[in-house]
């Protein structure tokens, strides 16, 4: 217990009598934690943005009048067992004639032309939203029988097909960007830690030795670096978390605009942010501890 | 106290730091290693408190066989023994007080024992007046004095001084002999290496003289003959 409280208490003499060399030490750390969540965000909106225009993808089968609901629940039944599909669900005959008379109560031709028939000329609507745009083609192929064939007037999705090709390629390929400049991040990060850190103790590499000389055993010089090492980490990641919050206050309510589902950066650091804090921290903290030890070795043999 | 059998360092092929030494160091005995510089007095320092390994042989202090001691064990040997170096190596971001409390926190002792000798031990050397000041604002001298408190706080049996005078003018040299010669008559063993002339014929104690890491005379009461 003594020999922690020694530890410790070399620890703050250390971080306060080098002030400066401290202070550049976590604003370094501030700077890499910094650039690391505004990937992170940039990430995070960008799939936000493609959830929320896969949602707005489906498959509408536009039925043919003379379809009846026995035939309507016999392909709702026969689509549910499709584990691609997320959500289906119908529209009835008169729904479709109310939606159709609403879009056109403009247009007096298009009404009365309706009336001259006597009759709904419509048949039901199934909307289907499946979980990724690709698997409309396995739902599309699924239907694609001479039984149902023969009850389906039109399939809203096939004009789309390209559309939705072309987002999954975009998105799929954001993804390997991001994966990619993620991966390039945290080898630069690794390496700007590693380097502060590594020159902070180069800095005190005699009294290092002097240390060992005097009959310091090895915890007791390292012992203070990892304690450091601790201050450091918390520091950076408070300062960098406080800093993000500040950043989000303007940022938020550009998103509020393009997001329409009430989507904000606060709302996801809110709902993540031990998971986030405590993976940034124990990340730094593990680099930090990594890099002094691997910093120190050489000292450590006089 | 202390014993070399046959000890020999060697760096490299062109370069030999001590030929097949043998020595034995009476505990209470002060010793004076001379020799010009290069002849291996450092690397007999070195190896006495662990710094470096022999090649060949066999050192032993007290008890110890220092040539076999695990890493693990160096510091615990190192607090036994007091060590003054040339270039005086204190903690340059520690107060004079620190510096000599840090030698005895490193060893578990008491916060309340080290309150009470570290200012005994700074009145001893003389610097009972500057515990509280950083080795920066301190002469060579009194540095070199704050080193030796160091040395001393933990009541070693062994003290090896390095040149501990080399950085010294005459009067502070004169001074820093003086508490050495007054440790030794406590009982400390006192190890002293040096190319100081005036000193080594002043002290008239045992010197050993080192000529190319061999060992050329060793003289009860010696003279410096190189």
């Amino acid at each position: 217990m003594r020999a922690v409280y020694r530890v410790t208490k070399y620890a703050l003499q250390d971080l306060g009598r080098n002030l400066g060399l401290s202070a550049m030490t976590v604003f370094i750390l501030v700077l890499m934690l910094l650039s690391v969540n505004i990937l992170w965000g940039v990430d995070v909106l960008t799939q936000q943005a493609t959830s929320m225009v896969k949602e707005q993808i489906n498959i509408s089968l536009y039925f043919k009048a003379e379809t009846t609901d026995e035939n309507l629940t016999e392909i709702k039944k026969y689509l549910s067992i499709l584990p691609e599909i997320t959500e289906m669900f119908a529209i009835s005959r008169e729904e479709v004639l109310e939606s159709f008379k609403s879009r056109h109560q403009m247009s007096t031709e298009v009404l009365s032309a309706l009336e001259e028939l006597e009759e709904n000329p419509f048949g039901p609507t199934l909307v289907i939203k499946t979980r990724e745009p690709e698997d409309y083609k396995k739902v599309l192929q699924a239907v694609d029988v001479p039984e149902y064939d023969a009850l389906i007037e039109t399939k809203s999705f096939e004009g789309n097909e390209e559309g939705i090709e072309k987002l999954q390629n975009i998105t799929n390929r954001i993804e390997r960007v991001g994966f990619g400049l993620a991966a390039l991040f945290a080898i630069i990060s690794f390496l700007i830690i590693f380097n502060t850190i590594r020159v902070a103790i180069y800095t005190q590499r005699i009294e290092i030795s002097i240390k060992r000389l005097v009959g310091a055993s090895t915890w007791f010089i390292r012992g203070p670096y990892i304690v450091e090492a601790f201050v450091f980490s918390l520091l950076s990641v408070s300062i960098t978390f406080g800093l993000i919050y500040l950043g989000l206050k303007f940022v938020d309510p550009y998103l509020s605009i393009v997001f329409s589902n009430g989507f904000t950066l606060t709302n996801y650091y809110n709902s993540n942010i031990i998971w986030l804090v405590g993976i940034q921290f124990v990340s730094v903290l593990l680099l930090t501890f990594i890099s002094s030890g691997l910093a120190m070795r050489k000292q450590l043999k006089v | 106290m202390i014993k070399l059998e046959g000890v020999t360092k060697i760096y490299s092929t062109e370069s030999v730091g001590l030929r097949n030494i043998n020595l034995h160091i009476k505990a209470g005995e002060f010793v004076s290693i001379v020799g010009q510089s290069g002849t291996g007095k450092t690397t007999l320092v070195r190896l006495l408190i662990a710094e470096e390994k022999p090649t060949k042989g066999k050192i032993v202090i007290g008890d110890w066989d220092i040539t076999k001691i695990p890493s693990g064990e160096i510091p615990y040997l190192r607090r036994q023994i007091g060590v003054i170096f040339q270039d005086f190596k204190l903690l340059p971001k520690k107060t004079v007080y620190e510096n000599v409390s840090f030698a005895l926190e490193v060893a578990g002792e008491k916060n309340k024992h080290i309150a009470q000798i570290v200012p005994q031990v700074l009145d001893v050397v003389g610097l009972g007046n500057k515990m509280h000041r950083y080795p920066r604002q301190l002469s060579g001298g009194e540095q070199q004095r704050v080193a030796i408190a160091r040395s001393l706080v933990h009541r070693p049996k062994i003290i090896i001084a390095d040149e501990p005078t080399g950085n010294l003018d005459s009067l502070n040299t004169v001074e820093i002999i003086e508490i050495l010669k007054k440790i030794n008559e406590f009982g400390t063993t006192v190890l002293l290496a040096t190319h100081n002339r005036e000193i080594v014929n002043e002290l008239r104690r045992r010197v050993i003289t080192l000529r190319s890491g061999e060992i050329v005379s060793d003289e009860i009461t010696g003279k410096y003959r190189l």
